[in-house]
């Protein structure tokens, strides 16, 4: 095949991301005396996974106390009420992605 | 938390929600298939990683903006003028979907925004993952790469408004492991107007719209949702319907309302209708009697790895005009050709098996309480849920096409110019 070295314009077809960036990370200082939640995502054994990581940061790490939140599913979201109830109850929530 | 293999999907979304501070702890994968034992050791080491992740400060690099981003024009950049090059160029950038793509230059975008009356920079939808912005102009840039024609550009805007509502939940279907496609089906006088197939082949190759409709709607997906095969995209195998998935409702075959009518569209309205499908099953039935057909169809639609009856799906069915008219003979209307399908299609719940079986039991229970193994489920919350349209040409060939979890199909009108679609 020859070479052609001309160039002319033409669109990135890539469209940008509009969301705001905002800071949404709080900073804990320790886990101790600290009430952790998690999102079970419902996949294959994440709930054993939940069990023993629950375990995990209260024997060695502090934590008081694990709340847990089951979805349906993977692919749906936790709905906005089981959400706050979540988050009203606890410092940090964590929540899984993959298989 | 994120398993080894989804670290890419895990940094796009904290871009996505506009969280780029959210700490990541990663675990291997897969996990789901772990003994105890090894699960016990993952969560020894991961425990050790969240505690570290919860307490220390976000990394400079995680930017936090001032003021919300304005909506920006598409930039051009300068690229070889060869078209093999050309193309070359775009697949080293992943801007594309692995066929030829046609040069998106500004004069060919610009012919193909005279067909709308909206203005280039107009967000007709976010497009999930990515949650790229869905500007008209970045629509008209992945329809001229796909081939379109001008003329097609109120469609492809109408399927990103169907595939940006909630109601579709995009974000399952772009990143999930299910090969899931989106078809889009045409409705409406514009089917013949733009000579989308609905009769013989219709989801086969041989057409110009349904080729490149189909496709221009992938690039959409890719370009603007960020669907990056491999990283983002998480298909374990994904399907050829990726590429292009798009026909049009044999309405004149079809006894019975089209879809669009159906959904509550004059029938002279134009529609596309946005579907999360699995894939094509071929049924071939010869048999005479309707209630053998539909035997066959219940029959075929069941299948204990499927997600329609593990949450409560909305499936569609693709009648062939022969065995509509067959149902049609027999007095049946579509509620009962939905009715009896529902009913015959239920499964007994042990034929799924081990956490399938669990996941059964967890995704129905709200509905149908609880799961047995002698349970029998239905494939939807309702029989309304099954959608049929008729397609296609002559022949004993129906379709079944399950859906991904969670998504249900949308239907949007499809805005023309006063002008009209030809150029």
């Amino acid at each position: 095949m020859s070479s052609n070295s001309s160039t002319s314009q033409v669109y990135d077809p890539v469209a940008p991301c509009l969301t705001l960036p905002r800071q949404s990370r709080q900073t804990l200082n320790s886990l101790a005396g600290k009430t952790i939640g998690f999102i079970d995502n419902s996949k294959p054994n994440f709930n054993l996974l939940v069990e023993d990581l629950s375990r995990e940061l209260i024997e060695k790490h502090g934590v008081k106390a694990v709340v847990k939140q089951r979805k349906r599913s993977a692919s749906q979201g936790l709905s906005e009420s089981l959400m706050n109830e979540l988050v009203s109850q606890t410092d940090a929530v964590i929540t899984g992605s993959g298989d | 938390m994120v398993s080894q293999s989804f670290i890419g999907l895990g940094k796009a979304q904290q871009k996505a929600l506009g969280s780029p501070d959210l700490p990541i702890a990663v675990i291997p994968h897969p996990f789901g298939t772990r003994s105890r034992e090894e699960l016990r050791e993952i969560a020894a080491k991961a425990a050790g990683d969240i505690a570290r992740l919860l307490c220390e400060a976000a990394p400079a690099s995680a930017k936090v903006a001032a003021a919300a981003p304005t909506v920006p024009r598409a930039k051009l950049v300068e690229a070889p003028s060869d078209l093999a090059e050309l193309n070359k160029f775009y697949m080293q950038r992943r801007w594309g979907d692995g066929l030829i793509i046609a040069p998106p230059t500004r004069e060919a975008v610009e012919r193909m925004l005279r067909h709308t009356n909206r203005k280039p920079d107009d967000v007709v939808a976010t497009i999930a993952p990515g949650m790229g912005a869905a500007t008209v102009e970045y629509i008209a840039i992945q329809g001229v790469m796909a081939g379109c024609y001008p003329e097609y550009l109120p469609v492809l805007i109408a399927a990103a408004e169907a595939v940006g509502t909630q109601r579709f939940h995009l974000q399952a279907i772009q990143s999930t492991t299910n090969p899931s496609a989106v078809w889009l089906l045409v409705n409406g006088p514009i089917a013949k107007w733009l000579e989308v197939n609905s009769g013989a082949g219709c989801l086969g190759p041989g057409t110009w719209a349904n080729a490149t409709l189909g496709r221009a709607l992938r690039l959409i997906l890719l370009n603007i949702g960020g669907a990056l095969p491999g990283d983002i995209d998480k298909a374990t195998q994904g399907q050829p319907s990726k590429y292009t998935f798009c026909c049009a409702e044999n309405e004149e075959a079809n006894p019975w309302e089209p879809l669009h009518v159906e959904r509550g569209f004059a029938r002279d309205a134009n529609t596309v209708t946005a579907i999360g499908a699995l894939g094509t099953w071929s049924m071939n039935m010869t048999a005479k009697g309707p209630e053998e057909v539909l035997a066959m169809i219940a029959d075929t639609m069941q299948y204990p790895a499927s997600s329609d009856y593990m949450y409560g799906g909305a499936p569609f069915i693709i009648l062939s005009p022969q065995h509509a008219q067959l149902f049609h003979r027999a007095g049946w209307s579509k509620a009962e050709v939905k009715r009896r399908l529902w009913e015959q299609s239920k499964i007994r719940a042990g034929r799924s098996k081990g956490s399938e079986f669990e996941r059964m039991a967890t995704g129905r229970r709200a509905e149908l309480g609880d799961i047995t193994p002698d349970s029998m489920v239905p494939i939807s919350v309702q029989p309304d849920d099954i959608s049929i349209i008729v397609a296609g040409g002559a022949g004993s060939h129906s379709v079944f096409v399950p859906v991904s979890a969670h998504t249900r199909s949308v239907t949007k009108e499809v805005v023309l110019t006063e002008s009209g679609v030809r150029e």
